[in-house]
């Protein structure tokens, strides 16, 4: 099958290794990914806290790309997610918000792991495993938006979702459950308030350790660059040693099944997660 | 009321009330005592709803169990309530005044009338399941009883269903029963129940095609269980032990039955009828028996010996086998009739194989499946050479294949002509096969044998695809063209089925023969078309499985012994419960336990059996898999138990059809859903419990005996938090109302968890403290003040679980605007309520209106009325309340109810008649003893026999006896007997406890003539055998003690003569606003005279201030049609302007003198019952600037303004409101409940005259209980400001420059606010009006607020300690207009149930004065808690027996011991102590 693919800015920097495994992923569940011709900033990071004209124009000039291509668009950014999908619900009906551009709410919007998520793809998924993750203590980690608002996101457990623990242990590892699944890691304020940040982050990193999670999955970029790059100079300022490798989903599916290139993907992160993998027998 | 006249000539005498919680049990006592028949229907298996959950209850800190158990005892015991349990109303027809319901009632599957609730099931039921009625913290067995105290007194059987693996198998084994027997380790009550449907458990252990494991619930979730594997088990279990026990025959029968064949069918009903008593004689053709099982199914799958041990299992029980003998041309049918036999049931089989049809067939080398078998079986060798071809695909084909391979074949296959999925052999056979080296060809087909010298030498077959699905739904193999191969054969083993031979048959007789050549019978009966004559097994089926035709067998059985009894042969038979079916949930995987086969290597040299036996621990492990789909398993364990013989598994649902005048819903509500509010993690987070979870935690008969303990590890809680309106007050759940209860309870668990653990240190979190109701406020202060809660204003947004510790974290904004977290080790959620489920389905099916909640609507001037007449509604299906407000609407609904067939009270009442009784006078004391077993509950811990034979030593004792259960309706009978035969005098029971049963066998002895004064018990169950269970010897010298005790006292018991008083019909109802006119009236409609006092000079009371309601009823209009009601009705005699002066007498009687007029006219009336409806009024404050400046006027001035359209809408741009006017201060340290929404209704009047009027309400803590709350959300919505302030910062009113000024604390901003203002609005207190010299007149109890106090806070809301006296409205306490015409009405039903009799009984039980001791100290008069003794005119004590209660409190004071308690003498109780401690002396 063929959809319409908006990565986003990250893809191209902080987060390849997420971009390539969802590459790597996709080509083995048969899913072609077509990137969104002429894409453009989906306006989450400054734009829609400061122009609310902007914060719908922007991804709406997006949605309207892919609407001619006539196929579902599928984003892995949360924060490009809830624009892309806000955008959606903001042009439909009446109130355009003064944004002339067409577009008539005739394809979906998806994030990757709802994509993925998909009853017809459970069946592929568990065929594809090659190598199940027994072991691997792994915590999900869902973040603000990939969940809430409920009334964008259309999650029906927003306070408590279960999408990506039952893909984990789908996967073999062992989800453990923790109350921080939706937990703020100040993502947005690395910029201007890092106290603040330094502090969210440090929670969830406490607690994923007090859950004896081996690692934590994100499936966001800006989730996984802000608690990898943070863990060093929080550990370092308490005096102490975090060593929680954060995953993206797509990283440990492309693991499950068998992926060549895990090797590339996992050497670019902060904390090294290869050290665990090994201990594990996963690698 | 504004019911239809339709049935006004032809009224009913019955009232169905549905829902058997308090509301439905108050409703349908109140209604029973009035004269009215009542059916209480409920869903349940017993009655008691939410309120028996409960562990206290507030402000009174009572029990809960303690004080509504006597009124389920009660109702249980009442003579005109019907209880239908496990009930729900079907249909309703007809119309008010005359309905027709039909009510389907589940089956219990326990006969009522038989059990005696002695819980011997219970101990021996292998099911458990959560323990709903302990909010699924613990378990309880599939057979249960609610809860200890519940009425009915007796146990029920839960059923989801048939099991799916039950209902799959042929024979109908009870497969979930022995499966569960297995997990409890009692192996041969597994077996035997397996024996009830299948004698050839050995076999069926080893070859069954297992259709209940297909069937399997696990199986839809990892593995099913291996439940063939199991049966193995019990059945090698079983013969490895020296000699299995044979069944007992019960009765010897003479008729001779004859059986035509030894296979599976045939053996099975020979075994069957063996078991009933017949003589049973097998006819067997061939030298042994057995059939297939013998000569079809090789050794390595069924050894011959096992086969023999099945068989010799059926001889032993007296089953003849004659073999070598053929039943046929030579020895026909017709011949065993002839020779005595009654009936014959044939089961020949399918012994003829089918031919392939095709060329060469007949060459030598082709063998057929089950003629090679039987060769091989019978020790002979026929060997086929080394390359073997095996047609067919089914168990046959496989057996002959790997048999080959035995035999020294070298290569032996299977040619198949579909695919593997079309197989029908076993999948387990084939796997064996093929790791034996078997190669399966599928898609083939022989086409020709070819041979070379008359013998096989090859074969040609042809490749197939699978084309149409055939009528078998398989698709149809198609041959491909030219796709021929040869093979190279020694032989070809045909093993395509096999077909039935008939030709034994005697030809004259009129058999009915199918196109397909097989016998038919009857499918449920097996009758043939010939008399006499039943078949079953493969010769009717064709060729089937073993357990197929052990089923046949056995249900031919059933027939034949039907037909030699007589019976219809097919009554009942094929009916059973629908399949269960469930979704199991999460639960743990857990992979299926296979048995150890014998390594291929070896077993394809021998024919040594493949298959091991599992392990005893691997069996009890691989038993509990088993999901217990149909809940209870059928293992039938509880029918070998019950003595009482009351278990009946075969029990059907029920319809029943009753006639009624009307109903009343009281269907309760269900707790709201925890998991709504995810945030809470309450299914993740172990130490997150509901409300109700903890009520039962703290309960004495809970989970945890009442230790406070939290979940998640059973250690002490320190820090425990509630967490209020958790699903409650959240329009984003659809659950916008207030549920009214969970402020008082979460501060009632937090007092009484502190009680329980000192260590406990409670906090609340809280939107607004919402202690609205009686004496509430108080209590809430005490908690805080007293008990140390600590109570935080803070909505929770989130609950966190640290990983290990399991503790909780909150965090919170506290009341200095800080960001705290804090960590807790158990959390409360404060559930509210919702509409339940089913009572949704209810009101659809009565198609009464329900509000956008799902609650009942009501009309607020018609608070119990539903929309449909002659149904009426109460407690919370109307809307959340809590227990004194549902049994007083109870009591309300049940006036309304009954008024409408008031004409046709008393028509269909039961009345007891006793015989006449027997003058003891002058007898010695002749004490007859009954002990009780109690089946095992005493006797299998007392030596009962001893006991009773203790007795009869005893002093005056002249009979004893020993009862199973004393209290099963034939030992009753028997007691009466006894009683009359030897002139017994004195009755003593030793048994359970006088709670329950006391007044059962004093009805029972008042049959037998007796006086029901003259019984004593001895309660040796409760209070002896359950506490001492295991010191056996020292409970049964204490049972002795217990009886003697008992029989000393009984020495001394003397008949007591009770009194018949007849009844004054009139009611005197004192007040005539709201509630005095509506009782008034209501009394008057239900037929009785009514005398209605006003003090003022004309009726209306507050009416008169109030204009609308919250809901913009207009009350105006609704007064004048009141009063005029009032006026006109002849039996209605209104006096106003007057007072009461004097008053005596009691219920039933009373006198009392009124004066009344300008010139105080003074009259004396005579009346039965008294109704106070004094009334209340609004304070009058001091504060505020009231009364000095024009500009502060109170709500009810405000509401006059608004109605007379005076309101100056020009000038007027701010109103403030302040709350708690005179409330909740040291001078009034009550809530008056209906300021706030006063106020609330006010500002929205006014904000509906110009929204542009800045309102604010300044308030403590909003109450808008229950449905108000959505104007308190609408009225936020409008605009109107609240702000909050405490009693330490009263908001400042002053005038400042002719301006009036306002200055409040905003705690929200954390700054003082000061508004100028045209109108300041004080919501006043509502205090009660003067009515000092009424109550020293009558002597009523009153709060130390001066509102008249109640019998009982909880249970008794609108009576009063004295009987025959009643109260309703603000007399009471403090509530708004719907209320008080409810509690009005409760007034009359609760009068109604004194007045509907013509006379009372009093005495009995009651204190005596022995004049001639009597001091006249006072002593009694002071301590009667019912103010019933005074000094009467000769100056000494005087206690009329009309009033005492019995408590013997004045007894017990008495200094000169001149009082005396009826049945409780002085002389009893010394003889007791005497009895107790002249034998400890020994």
């Amino acid at each position: 099958m063929k959809v319409s693919f908006f990565p986003g800015c990250s893809l191209e920097g902080t987060a390849r290794e997420y971009g390539e495994s969802i590459d790597s992923v996709c080509r083995g569940l048969g899913i072609e990914l077509e990137e969104l011709k002429d894409w453009t900033c989906c306006g989450a990071s400054s734009a829609h806290s400061t122009n609310e004209f902007l914060s719908i124009a922007l991804p709406a000039r997006n949605l309207a790309r892919a609407e001619r291509m006539k196929q579902d668009l599928i984003t892995p950014c949360a924060a490009c997610f809830s624009r892309l999908r806000t955008t959606a619900e903001a042009l439909t009906g009446s109130k355009k918000q003064g944004v002339k551009i067409p577009f008539n709410n005739d394809i979906s919007v998806l994030h990757i792991l709802e994509f993925l998520l998909k009853n017809e793809f459970t069946e592929k998924i568990q065929e594809k495993i090659k190598k199940p993750l027994t072991g691997l203590k792994a915590v999900s980690y869902y973040g603000c938006l990939l969940a809430r608002p409920p009334k964008i996101t259309k999650e029906e457990h927003w306070e408590d979702p279960k999408g990506l623990d039952a893909l984990m242990t789908r996967l073999g590892a062992e989800s453990i459950y923790w109350p921080y699944k939706t937990e703020c890691c100040g993502g947005s304020l690395v910029l201007t308030n890092l106290e603040i940040e330094h502090r969210l982050v440090g929670r969830i990193l406490d607690m994923a350790v007090e859950a004896e999670a081996d690692c934590i999955v994100t499936a966001c970029p800006l989730c996984q660059s802000n608690i990898d790059t943070r863990e060093e100079e929080i550990g370092a300022a308490r005096g102490m040693t975090y060593d929680l490798p954060i995953f993206y989903f797509t990283e440990l599916m492309g693991l499950a099944f068998g992926s060549k290139d895990t090797d590339t993907w996992f050497k670019r992160h902060i904390i090294d997660p290869r050290p665990l993998l090994q201990s594990k027998g996963l690698m | 009321m504004n019911a239809s006249n339709e049935h006004k000539d032809n009224p009913v005498g019955a009232v169905m009330v549905v829902g058997a919680g308090i509301g439905g049990i108050q409703a349908s006592l109140d209604l029973a005592e009035s004269g009215f028949r009542v059916y209480l229907v409920d869903e349940e298996s017993a009655i008691g709803g939410s309120m028996a959950q409960l562990d206290k209850t507030f402000p009174t800190n009572d029990c809960s169990m303690c004080i509504i158990s006597p009124k389920l005892v009660e109702v249980g015991r009442h003579l005109n309530i019907d209880i239908l349990s496990y009930a729900e109303i079907e249909k309703l027809e007809g119309s008010a005044g005359n309905f027709t319901v039909q009510v389907k009632q589940k089956p219990r599957f326990v006969d009522l009338d038989k059990c005696t609730g002695c819980g011997d099931c219970a101990e021996v039921c292998p099911v458990e399941i959560q323990n709903e009625f302990d909010a699924g913290l613990i378990n309880r067995k599939a057979v249960y009883k609610r809860y200890p105290q519940a009425i009915p007194n007796a146990f029920a059987i839960d059923k989801r269903g048939t099991s799916p693996c039950k209902d799959a198998c042929p024979a109908g084994i009870h497969v979930q029963g022995y499966v569960a027997l297995i997990a409890q380790s009692k192996f041969k009550e597994a077996l035997a129940l397996i024996r009830k449907n299948n004698p050839l458990p050995a076999i069926c252990g080893r070859i069954c095609t297992h259709p209940c494991e297909t069937a399997c619930t696990r199986g839809k979730i990892d593995e099913p269980v291996n439940i063939m594997g199991l049966k193995r088990f019990v059945t090698d279990w079983e013969y490895g032990q020296e000699e299995p026990e044979i069944p007992s025959v019960e009765e010897q029968r003479d008729e001779k039955i004859g059986i035509v064949g030894s296979g599976p069918a045939g053996l099975s009903a020979a075994f069957y009828l063996a078991l009933e008593g017949y003589q049973v004689t097998v006819f067997e053709a061939l030298p042994e028996p057995g059939g297939m099982l013998r000569w079809g199914i090789p050794d390595y799958r069924l050894p011959g010996s096992i086969l023999d041990k099945d068989i010799q299992y059926i001889q032993k029980l007296g089953v003849e086998i004659i073999t070598d003998t053929l039943i046929g041309p030579g020895h026909s049918i017709d011949a065993l009739f002839k020779e005595g036999f009654k009936a014959v049931f044939l089961s020949v089989g399918a012994q003829k194989s089918m031919r392939l049809k095709i060329a060469g067939e007949d060459l030598q080398g082709v063998v057929h499946g089950v003629d090679y078998l039987k060769e091989i079986n019978a020790g002979k060798d026929l060997p086929l050479g080394d390359r073997v071809a095996v047609i067919g695909g089914g168990n046959v084909a496989i057996d002959v294949v790997r048999t080959a391979l035995r035999k020294g074949s070298k290569e032996a296959f299977i040619i198949y002509r579909r695919s593997r999925n079309e197989m029908p052999a076993l999948d387990e056979e084939i796997i064996e096969a093929e790791e034996e080296g078997v190669k399966i060809n599928y898609l083939m087909a022989p086409q020709r044998i070819i041979g070379i010298d008359g013998r096989v030498s090859g074969m040609e077959c042809i490749r197939m695809e699978l084309g149409e699905p055939d009528e078998s739904g398989r698709q149809r193999p198609v041959p491909i063209e030219g796709s021929q191969i040869t093979i190279d054969v020694d032989s070809v083993v045909p093993a395509i089925g096999q077909s039935i031979d008939l030709s034994f048959l005697p030809e004259k007789q009129d058999w009915n023969i199918s196109a397909r050549g097989n016998l038919t019978v009857d499918p449920v009966t097996f009758a043939t078309s010939v008399p006499r004559v039943f078949a079953g097994g493969d010769m009717i089926s064709g060729p089937a499985t073993v357990v197929e035709a052990v089923g046949a067998g056995r249900e031919a059985a059933i027939s034949i012994s039907r037909f030699l009894n007589g019976f219809d042969l097919s009554e009942g038979r094929g009916t059973k419960l629908p399949v269960a079916e469930f979704n199991p949930g999460e639960i743990t995987k857990e992979p299926r336990r296979n048995p150890l086969k014998t390594p291929f290597s070896e077993r394809i040299k021998s024919f040594q059996e493949v298959q091991q036996a599992l392990t005893e621990e691997k069996s009890i492990a691989e038993a509990k898999r088993c999901l217990d789909c149909g809940v209870c398993s059928e293992c039938l364990q509880c029918v070998e138990a019950c003595l009482a013989k009351a278990v009946y598994h075969d029990m059907l649902e029920k319809q029943i059809t009753v006639n009624v005048g009307s109903i009343i819903l009281a269907p309760g509500f269900s707790l709201t859903d925890p998991n709504i509010r995810e945030e809470y993690g309450y299914k993740h987070y172990q130490n997150v419990v509901t409300s109700l979870e903890f009520e039962r935690i703290l309960s004495a008969s809970g989970p945890y005996q009442g230790h406070v303990k939290r979940p998640s590890d059973l250690t002490d809680p320190e820090r425990i938090a509630w967490i209020q309106c958790a699903g409650s007050r959240d329009i984003s759940y659809g659950k916008g109302y207030c549920s009214s209860v969970c402020c008082m309870y979460a501060t009632k668990e937090a007092i009484i968890a502190k009680e329980h653990a000192a260590q406990v240190k409670p906090t609340i979190f809280y939107m607004d403290i919402r202690a609205h109701g009686k004496g509430f406020d108080t209590y809430y202060e005490r908690a805080r003040d007293e008990y140390g809660v600590r109570y935080i204003r803070c909505q929770v947004s989130k609950i966190v679980e640290r990983p290990k510790s399991k503790n909780l974290m909150i965090t919170y904004i506290s009341e200095e605007n800080k960001v705290v977290e804090e960590e807790f080790d158990l959390i409360i959620l404060s559930m509210g309520m919702s509409p339940s489920l089913n009572s949704r389905m209810l009101a659809d099916k009565l198609d009464i209106a329900l509000d956008h909640y799902g609650f009942c609507q009501t009309d607020p001037l018609q608070p119990t009325a539903t929309s449909r007449p002659g149904i009426y509604v109460c407690g919370a299906f109307e809307a959340p309340k809590d227990i004194p407000e549902t049994v007083s609407q109870a009591s309300g609904a049940s006036a309304a109810a009954s008024e409408i067939v008031a004409e046709a009270r008393g028509t269909l009442v039961r009345t007891e008649k006793f015989p006449p009784e027997r003058d003891i006078a002058g007898e010695d004391p002749k004490i007859g003893v009954f002990v009780c077993h109690c089946g095992i509950n005493i006797g299998g811990i007392v030596d009962v026999p001893a006991v009773k034979e203790y007795a009869r030593t005893l002093p005056g004792v002249s009979y004893v006896d020993e009862n199973l259960y004393t209290c099963s309706q034939d030992t009753q009978t028997k007691m009466k007997e006894i009683i009359q035969e030897h002139g017994l005098n004195r009755v003593v029971v030793a048994s359970c406890s006088p709670r329950t049963h006391e007044p059962l066998f004093q009805a029972t002895i008042r049959e037998a003539g007796l006086n029901r004064y003259l019984f004593e018990m001895a309660n040796i169950r409760d209070q002896c055998s359950w506490v001492h269970m295991d010191k056996k010897n020292e409970a049964t010298e204490k049972a002795k003690d217990l009886v003697r005790m008992a029989v000393a006292s009984a020495g001394f018991l003397v008949p007591l003569q009770e009194q018949t008083l007849p009844v004054n019909k009139k009611a005197l109802v004192i007040g005539g606003g709201a509630s005095g006119a509506t009782s008034a009236l209501g009394l008057a409609n239900q037929g009785f005279d009514v005398l209605l006092l006003e003090k003022e000079k004309q009726l209306g009371g507050n009416l008169h201030l109030l204009h609308y309601t919250i809901d913009n009823t207009d009350v105006q209009t609704y007064m004048h049609s009141l009063i005029e009601q009032v006026r006109i009705n002849p039996s209605i005699q209104v006096i106003l302007d007057g007072v009461i002066v004097d008053t005596t007498g009691f219920k039933g009687n009373f006198k009392t003198g009124i004066m009344s007029g300008p010139g105080m006219a003074y009259r004396q009336i005579e009346h039965g019952v008294t109704i106070i409806a004094t009334g209340g009024e609004e304070y009058k404050p001091k504060e505020y600037l009231y009364g000095e400046d024009k500009r502060v006027v109170t709500q009810q001035e405000l509401e006059e303004i608004i109605a007379f359209k005076r309101f100056d809408l020009r000038n007027t741009k701010t109103v403030v409101m302040i709350q708690c006017v005179g409330s909740r201060n040291d001078e009034h340290p009550y809530c008056s409940r209906l300021c706030c929404s006063a106020a609330i209704k006010n500002a929205l009047k006014i904000k509906a005259l110009d929204p542009e009027i800045n309102i604010y309400i300044l308030y403590r803590d909003i109450r808008t209980y229950g449905l108000l709350e959505d104007y308190y959300t609408k009225a936020r919505g409008a605009g109107i400001i609240f702000i909050r302030y405490d009693l330490e910062r009263k908001p400042e009113v002053s005038i400042e420059q002719g301006a009036l000024k306002i200055s409040v604390y905003d705690p929200a901003l954390g700054e003082q606010v000061n508004m100028h203002v045209q109108l300041l609005v004080l919501s006043t207190a509502i205090i009660p009006r003067e009515n000092d010299e009424l109550s020293t007149l009558m002597k009523l109890q009153r709060t130390r607020e001066g509102f008249f106090l109640e019998a009982h806070m909880k249970l008794r809301p609108v009576d009063f300690a004295t009987d025959g006296i009643f109260l309703c409205g603000l007399a009471h306490s403090p509530k708004p207009l719907p209320e008080s015409l409810s509690q009005a009405a409760a007034a009359v039903s609760r009068a109604c149930t004194l007045l509907s009799h013509d006379s009372i009984t009093v005495g009995g039980m009651v204190a005596v004065v022995d004049q001639e001791k009597c001091a006249a100290c006072l002593n009694c008069v002071r301590v009667c808690p019912y103010n019933v003794p005074f000094i009467n005119e000769n100056s000494v004590a005087q206690i009329d027996a009309a009033q005492c209660q019995g408590c013997g409190s004045c007894t017990a004071e008495c200094p000169g011991k001149a009082i005396q308690l009826m049945q409780a003498t002085d002389k009893q109780i010394l003889a007791k102590a005497g009895a107790l401690f002249d034998i400890c002396k020994n």
